[in-house]
């Protein structure tokens, strides 16, 4: 059984621990407290007279604050305690937790309450063997206070953790001998702040002027009114009213404002992934477009910012390209790893001007598509300068970084996951399918930026032409006629690698699939091999490196059912966009709490249950975002004009749905639905 | 040995820059320290143009750091934002300017074009 993990996060700074709040060094995932990729405090351990605790239950009040109600002693014998805990932990810039001892005895009682205090300064990519380092620890016992510094070079990373109540100070940590009277309580703040120094001693962050502005005061009111700004559900069925209040949250507490700072952005997700990712926020602002639009602004200037700028092989960097990660702790420093700005990802630049043009339709927002001309201009140029790697005008990539560049630079980037039906991988540079719809996406809409809002319409036609030339042989070069869908990729030598994958959905999302191949296409997407009954597998079953467990290989992943759900309604396959939605909120209806990264490919009627998987993150910005994008999709949300197009086509049983106050270029218009069981009408496009 | 900090500024302000946004205008100044001397230089940046001057006026980013720092920098031999991480080089006022200091450093030396490195690995049959 694995064991729970208890979170609470704030931007990029989290802390995870065990059900009883403790924090202990484990291998397989990222316990402690963390943030800007440091890990700040690796060991933070709570005794009551020598006994750990065990946990009668807890609180999640929400993702920055947690109550653990504790009593002393092993979980295996019967708890009559005269005595109990309460941890209160909270965490916004520095983490904080009041612990409140209660004697229930009618007797005065004297306690030893110990907390076991340390730090690895371990950066985020090396959980699994954290390395050794030298840290200087400073008991200070005047102030209440225990230090613990790592310094390499200019580089330095400090916790500072203070009590209120008086204590003894080790350098293992906290000791306080107490009395509590009868049915009285006794309360000590302990408070950790994470710092990270930068010039002279002072906090780098506290030396960025903007990123002072945004010291969160008030977060619940902050959360309360990303609450109020969202579209209101009304749904007859109450699981999924409760879902879409669960992804909302869930985006809230997945948003940090970086070091470089347009406003807050998405992060990818707990506990792996608390930084930003190119691909990931870029989806999950496309996915949340009807619902928290704010998000898509702050991700294209901040994308925007890092956009590559020249060569440079052990990033993958070249002129125009959006950056794939980003990270802040020692290994990115000290070029371990290539990640302070790596661009190792061949889809976040053509996906950067999809999100660009799809923001404006919903926003009007004609200013930022101005503003950001030159980015969108160098992310445009760069598809066919840089990403036409063997001039045949495919997309494709190849890690320059030999050491530990990403193999794979689409969304599947295990190094497995390109791979034939019999199980061959294919060579490099490898160009895969969806890579093709991206580009043929960017390039209309940038055609309609430039003659809509860059008053260019020479490369608006120059764009159309290439773009419906790309289509033209793709459908050529990618389409298996005896099979009836497009390969995974092509060999650099044009070879189609032939393995049946979720691939060919983001084809009909972007539009490339020619309309008379969309009902084979969407045949396959909801065919034995590729669906679940809970959502559409990476790979199909049958082939030979298929693997319900493998990520890439087998999983079904929300954000990528999201995309081809959407895809299918656009060539009007409603029918099979219903069916496969319909597995993915069932699957989130009996799993209930955050949607997660992935579940294993397993057939439903095999395991009747929603298979989770250790490897799988929860919350992720883009599986709570893609939650979302099922039910504006199921809705048939679009901007068109100034309007908004709802064209609903509901799964059976899934009952009337209203979803209120969709913000947008019209001020904010209502969408309802039923399903066809419900209404038993025709249903027509509505235009509010 | 790459070029140092100093002369790559001194030949920076010439020509127009068109990998900059003509969107983005600031002034950026380098305090570079050495021997317990500090050079100042100003980069203003306007209309994908940067014009740099010898000057310690204010300016809306500051950029501090040894001399040895700059020149890995302008080498580049160290990527400025790790720099940044590592407190190698300090910066104040609007970091936004800082990604765009980034543009205007050369990049690694023997940095290749995807498709040089892609005929590399063809040669090899798709194996890098």
């Amino acid at each position: 059984m694995r064991q729970e993990r208890v979170y609470v996060t704030a931007g990029s700074a989290f802390a995870l621990s065990d059900s009883r709040g403790d924090m202990v060094v484990d291998p397989h995932a990222p316990v402690g407290l963390w943030s800007f990729d440091t890990r700040f405090l690796s060991h933070w351990v709570l005794r009551v007279d020598g006994e750990r605790l065990n946990a009668l239950s807890r609180d999640d009040m929400t993702y920055f604050e947690t109550r653990f109600f504790l009593v002393p002693g092993a979980a295996s014998h019967y708890v009559d305690a005269d005595v109990s805990l309460i941890r209160h932990r909270s965490i916004d810039d520095a983490f904080h937790e009041r612990i409140t001892v209660l004697n229930h005895s009618a007797e005065p009682a004297d306690f030893t309450v110990r907390l076991e205090i340390g730090s690895d300064f371990a950066d985020t990519a090396e959980i699994r063997q954290p390395r050794e380092r030298p840290v200087e620890v400073v008991a200070d016992p005047a102030r209440n206070q225990l230090r613990l510094r790592y310094a390499r070079g200019r580089f330095a990373r400090e916790t500072t953790v203070t009590s209120t109540a008086p204590v003894d100070v080790d350098e293992g940590g906290m000791t306080f001998r107490i009395r509590v009277e009868p049915e009285g309580e006794w309360i000590t703040d302990l408070h950790a702040v994470a710092i990270i120094r930068g010039a002279g001693g002072r906090d780098l962050r506290a030396d960025l002027a903007q990123h002072r502005h945004h010291v969160r005061r008030g977060m619940r009111d902050e959360l309360r009114q990303w609450l109020d700004r969202a579209p209101t559900l009304a749904a007859e069925r109450g699981a999924l009213e409760a879902a879409y209040a669960r992804c909302l949250v869930d985006l809230a507490s997945l948003r940090y404002l970086p070091l470089v700072n347009f406003g807050a952005v998405p992060v990818g997700g707990l506990p792996w992934a608390m930084t930003l990712y190119g691909r990931d926020a870029i989806i999950t602002c496309l996915q949340t477009l009807a619902f928290t639009p704010e998000l898509t602004p702050a991700t294209l200037r901040m994308l925007a910012a890092m956009q590559g700028g020249r060569l440079d092989d052990e990033h993958d960097e070249e002129p125009g390209k959006i950056v794939g990660e980003l990270r802040y702790g020692e290994a990115a420093a000290f070029g371990e790893k290539p990640t302070a700005l790596y661009y190792g990802a061949a889809d976040t630049t053509p996906l950067f001007v999809v999100l660009l043009d799809e923001y404006e339709r919903w926003s009007g927002d004609a200013d930022l598509v101005r503003e950001l001309r030159h980015p969108a201009r160098m992310a445009l140029d760069w598809i066919d300068e840089y990403g036409d790697l063997t001039g045949d005008g495919y997309l494709r990539y190849l890690t320059r970084n030999t050491r530990d560049g990403t193999v794979n630079q689409g969304w599947k980037n295990s190094p497995d996951a390109v791979a034939y039906a019999d199980g061959r991988l294919a060579g490099f540079p490898r160009g895969t399918c969806e890579l093709q719809g991206y580009a043929y996406d960017a390039k209309r809409r940038g055609a309609r930026l430039a003659r809509e809002f860059w008053g260019d319409p020479a490369y608006a036609d120059r764009l159309e032409r290439e773009a419906e030339e790309l289509k033209r042989r793709f459908n050529r070069d990618f389409w298996l006629p005896e099979r009836e869908y497009y390969a995974l990729a092509l060999e650099p030598d044009g070879t189609p690698v032939d393995a049946l994958t979720s691939n060919i959905g983001h084809l009909l999302w972007s539009g490339i699939v020619d309309d008379d191949r969309a009902e084979a296409v969407a045949a396959h997407l909801v065919g034995p091999q590729l669906f679940s009954g809970w959502g559409v597998r990476t790979f199909a079953a049958g082939q030979r490196r298929y693997n319900p467990v493998g990520s890439h290989l087998g999983a079904v992943w929300p954000s990528d059912n999201a995309l081809i759900v959407a895809g299918l309604r656009h060539y009007g396959r409603d029918v099979e966009a219903a069916r496969i939605a319909a597995g993915m909120f069932e699957m989130a209806y009996l799993l209930g709490g955050s949607i997660p990264e992935m579940i294993a490919g397993y057939g439903r009627d095999l395991t009747k249950y929603p298979v989770q998987l250790p490897a799988a993150g929860r919350p992720q910005a883009w599986s709570s975002g893609g939650l979302l994008m099922l039910l504006g999709a199921l809705l048939g949300l679009r901007p068109s004009g100034d309007n908004l197009l709802v064209n609903p086509a509901l799964p059976p049983h899934f009952g009337r749905v209203e979803l209120l106050d969709v913000p947008g270029r019209w001020g904010q218009a209502d969408a309802y639905g039923r399903d066809r069981a419900a209404s038993g009408l025709a249903r027509r496009p509505r235009v509010r | 040995m790459g070029t140092t900090a100093a002369d790559y500024l001194r030949e920076l302000g010439s020509g127009r820059r068109p990998d900059l946004p003509e969107t983005t205008t600031g002034t950026v100044r380098l305090d570079v320290r050495e021997d317990g001397r500090t050079e100042h230089w100003r980069l203003e940046i306007a209309d994908q143009h940067v014009e740099v001057t010898r000057s310690g006026e204010d300016a809306d980013l500051v950029v501090h750091g040894d001399r040895d720092a700059f020149d890995r920098v302008a080498a580049g031999e160290m990527h400025v934002s790790a720099a940044l991480l590592r407190n190698e080089l300090t910066a104040s006022g609007d970091i936004r300017l800082f990604m765009m200091l980034r543009r205007l450093f050369p990049g690694p030396a023997n940095a290749r074009h995807p498709r040089e490195a892609a005929r590399a690995v063809a040669e090899r049959g798709g194996r890098p």
